[in-house]
């Protein structure tokens, strides 16, 4: 009986974990703006009723 | 078609390990999920003429949405509605390596179309034949997963449905780093990086084809006896698709999908301007919380989905609704106290929770219908989301918009929308408790051998 190896098991994980570790990478690069942005600003002024 | 893709050709030996499958299944799911993050290119190719700003003779964002997002949605559904009952026959390995072909030549067939400036070509490639590939590539890896992974159905679902979540999260930067590096003075660079994408993802598709296997009949893991996860609504019989759309239990669990991607996709495709309307905070900074936003969806799909092995299916969803629920009416709270963390929190939570409706059905569905054409009757149910990819979206538009024109103020335009999707979620929770177990007169005549029914080829 030819068995798995854990070897390549660890390696096909391997494959798809890069990527998207690339991407999970880049989402929380981005989002950090969110975080360190100052103080919310006063929200808009109702748009008036059309007439 | 060679052998090498058959059915027969995929049955695991004895001592194969589960555990290259998932694998398998995230990549397909990451590839295909690349839809989610299509948005990258509606901007550029609405330059496709005019290159650094859109001239008459360009194509509109809304039809290019059309003819890529939409179409490819629609197509989802269709193909896995229709051709559940094949990818059961012809196994994953067929599956995935037709997938990858249309999925792959679909983007070929859009870069011809954006080379051409035809949206016709584009609709045909992204839309139709990509959409197919779609389709195939969603549901082939969900019933594989289910088959090898009788004793964690949930986490299975979840770490196969988390990969397409992730899609947006891979594809989309991707794609900004290809058009950056291909734009030239005459060119967006929108056509080249399609050409990329295509070689890149078949290969990654393939390398899925390549180390998917399916259980050998009667193969169960190890110390696993079936039936022992009892639960009332856990069945050791089988119900084929044809019979499964003929139960109640089927058309509650299409309602609770529908109601939970209604709801959660509302948000999603609002998330961007509602955070700037409500917190009049700048693009870049809404920007990051989509991505946020993109990351709750893809953890909420194996977390919640893994959970749901513990807590059992029924009672996961009774909590997906109502948390969801309240959480929908904490998001005006939220702005009237000018909180943008409990927004954030609010409105992230929302968001995995909508994921892990996907993740969760495939398992649902398992339990109430068994094995033998999960992936058949797994593709019907999806056409839920086919409609609330409709609904959702349109539903918060409209309303925001006809409140703004109503004189209310844009920071709280989107009330009125939110108490609605908590509504829906309601409605959700209702179909949800009304599942009950299926009746034995659906059940597979010959005592429940999957085998049984697997059509002849």
């Amino acid at each position: 009986m030819k068995k798995t190896s854990p070897l390549s098991v660890a390696l096909a994980f391997l494959v798809v974990a890069l990527p998207l570790g690339w991407g999970l990478y880049r989402s929380i690069k981005n989002s950090m703006p969110l975080f360190t942005a100052g103080k919310p600003v006063a929200p808009a002024p109702a748009v008036p009723a059309p007439k | 078609m060679p052998s090498f893709l058959d059915r027969a050709r995929t049955v695991a030996s004895p001592g194969f390990s589960r555990w290259l499958v998932p694998p398998a299944a995230i990549a397909v799911q990451m590839c295909v999920g690349e839809i989610y993050g299509f948005s990258v290119f509606n901007i550029p190719m609405t330059r496709a003429i005019g290159i650094t700003k859109s001239v008459p003779e360009d194509w509109t964002v809304a039809h290019v949405v059309l003819a890529t997002y939409s179409l490819g949605l629609v197509m989802l559904g269709l193909s896995a509605a229709f051709l559940g009952k094949w990818v059961e026959r012809e196994g994953p390995r067929k599956t995935m390596f037709v997938s990858s072909c249309c999925f792959c030549g679909g983007l070929l067939v859009a870069s011809l179309g954006v080379r051409l400036h035809s949206l016709a070509v584009v609709a045909l490639g992204y839309g139709v034949i990509g959409g197919i590939g779609l389709g195939l590539g969603y549901i082939a890896p969900v019933s594989t997963l289910v088959k090898w992974f009788p004793d964690r159905p949930g986490m299975a679902t979840g770490l196969a449905i988390m990969g397409f979540g992730s899609g947006a999260l891979v594809g989309a930067p991707f794609g900004v780093e290809l058009m950056n590096h291909f734009k030239t003075a005459t060119s967006v660079g929108v056509s080249e990086t399609f050409l990329v994408m295509a070689a890149c993802y078949f290969v990654m598709m393939n390398f899925a084809a390549w180390i998917v296997r399916v259980p050998a009949p009667g193969w169960a893991p190890e110390g696993f006896v079936p039936g022992s996860h009892s639960g009332k609504l856990i069945t050791t019989h089988q119900v084929v698709a044809d019979e499964a759309i003929k139960t109640p239990q089927f058309y509650l669990l299409w309602g609770v999908l529908c109601c939970n991607v209604t709801a959660g996709i509302g948000i999603l495709a609002q998330a961007s301007p509602m955070c700037q309307d409500m917190f009049g905070v700048t693009p870049v900074v809404a920007g990051g919380f989509v991505g946020l936003l993109s990351i709750s969806n893809m953890i909420g799909r194996f977390l919640w989905s893994s959970a749901s092995d513990f807590t059992g299916r029924k009672a996961i969803y009774v909590v997906y609704f109502l948390l969801g629920c309240v959480l929908y009416c904490l998001i005006p709270f939220s702005e009237r106290i000018g909180s943008v963390a409990l927004f954030v929190a609010a409105t992230c939570i929302i968001i995995s929770m909508y994921g892990a409706g996907f993740a969760t059905i495939p398992a649902y569905l398992r339990d109430l219908f068994g094995t033998v054409q999960v992936g058949a009757i797994h593709g019907r149910v999806i056409t839920a989301w086919s409609m609330a990819a409709i609904l959702g979206p349109q539903l918060v538009t409209y309303l925001s918009s006809y409140q703004r024109e109503h004189g209310v103020p844009k920071n709280e335009a989107y009330n009125t929308t939110l108490y609605i999707m908590a509504g829906i979620l309601l409605v959700g929770l209702v179909c949800n408790l009304l599942v009950r177990p299926v009746d034995p007169s659906h059940h597979l005549a010959d005592g429940g051998a999957p085998e049984a029914a697997l059509p002849k080829s």
